[in-house]
């Protein structure tokens, strides 16, 4: 017999006022009234218990439920949030290394198109340059040649000069205008030659 | 059998087993373990209030304290009645517990349930009759919550079966089975239907006398013992308390997740298989 069922026994011992019973129903009734049950006291007892539950759910868990509901959503937003926001930061930083790829290519293209055209103007500024240097080389060389025929003009007459003079002079004679112009076509004919 | 000199030594020391009256309010006798249970109530109001006057959507305090017990015991139980049910019963089955650990842990102040009086019982035999007295070491107040479970678990397995529901669940067939031997199955289901409804008459009963028995066997333990080891009491006591501690917490969890367990049982549906009950 274990320790309980000495103080049940201990109990039954101790209760004077045991009414007989007649059948289960009235068995138990006898055993909770030794138990100190009784309905008003059970009953306050409910209510007690209700009214305490009743009080704590409107005024206790019901608040308390809801910061705790309000927070669970507000971490659940705060969640998406961060996770739409690491999304995006994603994307963000794929469309900037996206774009810093498209403008190196265009930097790219455009250097090298540059280059080209560079090069293109270069080389059409080379053969402007060849050409006006050419064309200067042939003025040069057109002014040379007139510069020569001139001079050959002006020593031709200044050796027609001469001979017409150096002529008279060592003829001592007065050159008529048929002699000047024979001589001059003598010396005409010997300078070209 | 116990001898004669037994069964006297421990009606000398022991606590009676009903709980004193210390006088009557109109019909209702109001015990000592009855006052302890209203001063708990009181107490429990009162430190609700204090938690939740001012709150804070950063807790600190008591609502902090308030908030993890409320964490804590919506945890264990969602665990056992799925998120949606834990909702709708959540008030009733933290209350059971923080009601019944709050007296429990009361019980167990150096004090309550062994200072009182001296009484004589009808042999002539002296009794303590103690001042105050663990409200769970009287059986009006386990049989009064068991009872209130009773009748919240009849409104829950109506509430969320239906009346139809909730006789299928108890009497129905589970096979499905077509012709005579679905008529065999059902009949045997509907006796089984028949001691289902003597197990489910039976729990309100179980869960009184488990809690009863159990804080009344530790106060009566911690009395006998005040008694038998008279000033050496203190540490024979310190043991017996620490384990008195334990059986607080363990029954007011095991009467909160019994009760818990025998309404996921009726109530709780399989997800996502709509109206269909769990089995």
């Amino acid at each position: 017999m274990n320790i309980f069922s000495l103080f049940l026994a201990t109990a039954e011992q101790g209760t004077s006022e045991v009414v007989p019973a007649s059948g289960p129903v009235e068995q138990i009734g006898n055993q909770l009234h030794q138990l100190g049950v009784n309905w008003p006291g059970l009953i306050a007892q409910f209510i007690v218990f209700f009214a305490l539950y009743l009080l704590l759910k409107k005024y206790a868990f019901g608040p308390i439920s809801e910061v705790l509901e309000k927070r669970r959503l507000e971490i659940e937003t705060s969640l998406t949030n961060a996770e739409k926001i690491k999304k995006e930061l994603a994307e963000a930083e794929s469309t900037r290394k996206e774009l810093i790829k498209k403008a190196q290519d265009q930097a790219a293209l455009m250097i090298s198109e540059a280059q080209k055209r560079a090069a293109e103007q270069g080389e059409k500024k080379l053969q402007e340059a060849v050409a006006e240097a050419e064309s200067v080389i042939r003025k040069g060389r057109e002014s040379i040649a007139l510069d020569r025929v001139k001079m050959l003009a002006e020593l031709r007459q200044e050796v027609i000069a001469l001979v017409v003079d150096t002529t008279a002079k060592v003829t001592g004679k007065v050159l008529s205008i048929e002699d000047q112009n024979r001589l001059k076509e003598e010396a005409v004919k010997q300078v070209a030659a | 059998m116990p001898s004669i000199s037994t069964f006297s030594f421990f009606a000398e020391a022991s606590l009676p087993m009903a709980a004193p009256v210390l006088f009557k309010l109109g019909p209702v006798p109001v015990t000592n373990s009855m006052c302890v249970g209203l001063f708990v109530v009181a107490l429990l109001i009162l430190f609700a209030q204090l938690a939740t006057r001012n709150i804070q959507s950063v807790p600190t305090g008591l609502q902090n304290f308030w908030e993890w017990i409320i964490e804590s015991l919506g945890g264990v139980l969602e665990s056992i009645l799925g998120r949606e049910l834990m909702k709708h019963t959540f008030a009733f089955f933290a209350t059971i517990f923080i009601f019944i650990l709050a007296n429990n842990l009361l019980a167990l102040i150096p004090g309550v349930g062994t200072v009182g009086w001296g009484g004589v019982d009808a042999h002539g035999h002296e009794t303590l009759i103690p001042f105050l007295r663990g409200a769970n070491a009287d059986v009006t107040v386990t049989l009064s919550m068991a009872i209130a479970f009773f009748v919240m678990w009849i409104y829950w397995a109506f509430k969320f079966n239906g009346v139809g529901g909730f006789v299928h669940h108890i009497f129905g067939s589970k096979a499905k089975l077509p012709g005579v031997l679905g008529l065999l199955v059902a009949l045997v289901f509907f006796f089984v239907g028949m001691i289902e409804v003597v197990s489910i008459l039976v729990r309100p009963i179980s869960l009184t006398f488990r809690l009863y028995g159990n804080i009344y066997g530790g106060e009566a333990m911690i009395t006998t013992l005040k008694h038998m080891f008279g000033n050496w009491a203190s540490l024979v006591l310190v043991p017996v308390y620490l384990f008195e501690l334990l059986v607080a917490f363990v029954q007011s969890l095991v009467f909160c997740l019994l009760t818990a367990v025998f309404t996921a049982l009726m109530c709780k549906h399989e997800e996502g298989h709509g109206e269909e009950p769990h089995h």
